[in-house]
């Protein structure tokens, strides 16, 4: 059997290629990671010693950029006085509530759609994923005035809503392949063996499990960083962290210490997410592209 | 327990039926099988029994119950599918505990019955693998395992066996027989393998294009066949077709082709009489009822080339040339021939069929 291994011969056009990747990389590294770790390192210091910046040019001069003594004050401002804690519940009963309700609503829609054939199912489909073609703005206003007039606007449940509307088309597209990739067969077994429909149903969801955890997460990735959802629909009552955290931005100050903080509290649960589902993030979104 | 009855089912796939008119009584206990070549419609049979199709027209009824409008769950039959089905994500224990899980039975019985159908079919080391695990002979037995561990009242198997290499297969066809037996469930089995059917079924029914052609005992089927289809389907090596005509020899009717003429028995003139038969028949007769010899005689009076000779164990097949027609020939071993060699051919006219040109129907 082949191997994904690729077969490397020793050249001088290969060792220059070499070389130049390795820059490559090492500058991307940079590019991606520095932001981060100013972001990081910056929460934890006071506001002179975050602009303590050595001359243009003078790259000996790196270490006053570590040269301070760590502060929590941050931190513990934000959530004091800041309600910090209500605005990440706020973040995480949306981006979740909406997870949960698209991946359940979609699971159904897209095994439907995967199952059954009925008169224009092709077109209802494409409809299906055209909603996610017009872009967020577009649709802002009318959205805007029908949460207004359901006084949705301010509420959790109505941010709930407005991801939902997002996710759930995005579900049913992601989700219908992988109910096409698992076989039919296994269902009739099921039924033949005792399930009504639905409890067939039920029974093959562990075979979708992975593209249903890969859209969970995709899913509270995109509620847990929007802003636009949530500086309108949410405003006022269903603040979320990146709605508060613009708001440190005030026109008499930018409380960069604070931002920082708030960048970081943002930031660390969705990369622990992402790390503790990686392997399962993977395989489940390359699993649906692949035929028996 | 239960018997079966189809009552002028059709089967629909859009505008193409695939089952028409069928009509079949399976009755309690009896293993019945459905043969046919690939496409005749066996599985889509099956699969309006076990509820997973939708009945065009027509009825089924087990024992005196109507079905037509009952899902699976309600109908207390098993099935073992032609790819298995299997659930990937479980092991080989819970493949076949499935169905008593359902059903909520105590965990103490579940096992009892799962152990016992795993000694049954030798998979007890294998119980803790999943399918991926498995190979497809294994696989197989799993699948049965699980229809057995059900208990139901009607077996449908479609083409469980197909998937094994010739030896296990072999041992299969009898040990299926065996349980069949012994649990006495009625049994419906799918299968394109005439031997399969021959070697297992009390009945078989045979199926063409949709359209059932015969129904009857293995003996039956293999000894009067209904029509010129169903003779050339069933056995192996194929029944020989010759066409001839019906003439008239001192008085007698007779058989005639341009490299032999042979009178009818009275029993067959008179089975003739009423048939309207033309002119023109086709012979039928299998390469068991026809003899060769190497030197003419009274019996061996059609002369023949041998073409080729092939030898299956214990038996020989020859393949005549006679004029304008070949032959097939079973005769044992110890005949040397060799290719271009003359032949003399006697046919057993006791155990020949002759059909209708045109419609293909038996005339006896
Ligand atoms: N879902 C379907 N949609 C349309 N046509 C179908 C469908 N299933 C089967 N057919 C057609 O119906 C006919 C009978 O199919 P069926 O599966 O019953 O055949 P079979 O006898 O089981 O064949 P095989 O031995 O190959 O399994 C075939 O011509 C097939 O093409
Ligand atoms: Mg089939």
């Amino acid at each position: 059997m082949a191997t994904l291994e690729v077969v490397r011969y020793a050249s001088k056009t290969r060792t220059v290629i070499n070389v130049l990747t390795t820059i490559f990389l090492g500058v991307f590294l940079v590019w991606t990671i520095l932001p981060f770790f100013i972001m990081f390192v910056s929460s934890f210091k006071d506001l002179l010693d975050a602009f303590a910046l050595p001359p243009t040019g003078d790259f000996r001069g790196v270490g006053v950029f570590f040269n301070f003594s760590p502060t929590f004050k941050h931190y513990i401002e934000l959530f004091t006085e800041r309600n910090f804690a209500t605005y990440f519940m706020n973040s995480l009963v949306a981006s979740s509530g909406s997870a949960l309700v698209s991946v359940v609503l979609g699971a159904m829609a897209a095994y439907a759609m995967s199952r059954t054939d009925f008169r224009g199912k092709d077109h209802v489909f494409f409809w299906i994923i055209s909603t996610r073609m017009a872009p967020v703005v577009a649709v802002m206003v009318p959205l805007y005035a029908i949460f207004r007039n359901l006084e949705l606007v301010g509420t959790l449940p109505g941010l709930i809503l407005a991801y939902t509307t997002f996710n759930l088309p995005f579900a049913i597209w992601i989700l219908k392949g992988f109910f096409d990739n698992v076989p039919y067969a296994i269902e009739e077994a099921a039924m033949v063996d005792g399930r009504t429909r639905f409890g067939a149903f039920l029974d093959i969801l562990p075979l979708a499990a992975p593209g249903i955890g890969a859209f969970i997460v995709l899913c509270i990735l995109f509620s847990w960083n929007d802003f636009l959802f949530a500086s309108i629909i949410g405003s006022g009552g269903a603040k979320t962290l990146p709605v508060a955290t613009r708001e440190l931005v005030t026109p008499t100050s930018i409380q960069w210490g604070k931002i920082m903080a708030a960048g970081v509290i943002t930031s660390v649960p969705m990369t622990l997410l992402g790390l503790l589902i990686r392997r399962y993030l993977v395989t489940g979104l390359t699993m649906g592209a692949v035929k028996e | 327990m239960a018997s079966i009855t189809i009552n002028n089912v059709w089967k629909y796939y859009g505008d193409t039926p695939a089952v028409k008119d069928l009509n079949l009584v399976c009755h309690d206990g009896e293993f019945v099988s459905i043969l046919g070549p690939s496409g005749c419609g066996k599985s889509s049979t099956l699969r309006m029994l076990a509820g997973l199709e939708h009945i065009s027209a027509g009825e089924v009824l087990f024992d005196e119950t109507k079905v037509n409008d009952l899902p699976p769950k309600d109908r207390n039959l098993a099935m073992v599918f032609e790819n298995y089905a299997l659930y990937p994500h479980k092991t080989v224990y819970q493949n076949m505990a499935n169905s008593l899980v359902i059903q909520k039975v105590d965990k103490a019985t579940i096992d009892e019955k799962v152990k016992h159908a795993a000694e049954l079919l030798e998979l007890t080391p294998l119980l803790n693998r999943k399918p991926l695990e498995l190979s497809g002979g294994q696989k197989q037995r799993t699948a049965i395992g699980r229809a057995i561990v059900r208990e139901p009242a009607l077996f449908l198997f479609d083409e469980p066996i197909a998937h094994l290499d010739a030896k296990l297969r072999a041992h299969m066809r009898s040990e299926l027989k065996i349980m069949q037996r012994k649990l006495g469930t009625t049994m419906i089995y799918v299968t394109h393998d005439q031997l399969e059917a021959l070697s297992m079924a009390d009945r078989i029914a045979v199926m063409r294009d949709g359209v059932l052609q015969q129904m009857g005992t293995p003996k039956e089927i293999y000894n009067n066949p209904t029509n010129h289809w169903v003779a050339g389907f069933i056995g192996e090596p194929a029944m020989n077709f010759l066409d001839c005509n019906l003439g008239t020899v001192s008085g007698n009717t007779a058989l005639e082709h341009s490299a032999f003429s042979i009178p009818l028995t009275s029993e067959q003139s008179q089975n003739l009489l009423g048939s309207g038969a033309e002119q023109s028949v086709t012979l039928g007769i299998r390469p068991d009822d026809v003899s060769i010899s190497t030197n003419p005689s009274e019996k061996h009076s059609i002369e023949g080339e041998v073409l080729v000779t092939e030898l299956l164990g214990g038996d020989m097949l020859v393949e005549a040339q006679i004029e304008g027609s070949r032959v097939t020939v079973k005769t044992d071993p110890s005949y040397e021939a060799d290719m271009g060699d003359q032949c003399y051919l006697a046919f057993d006219s006791a155990r020949w069929h002759l059909f209708d040109i045109n419609t293909g129907s038996t005339l006896f």
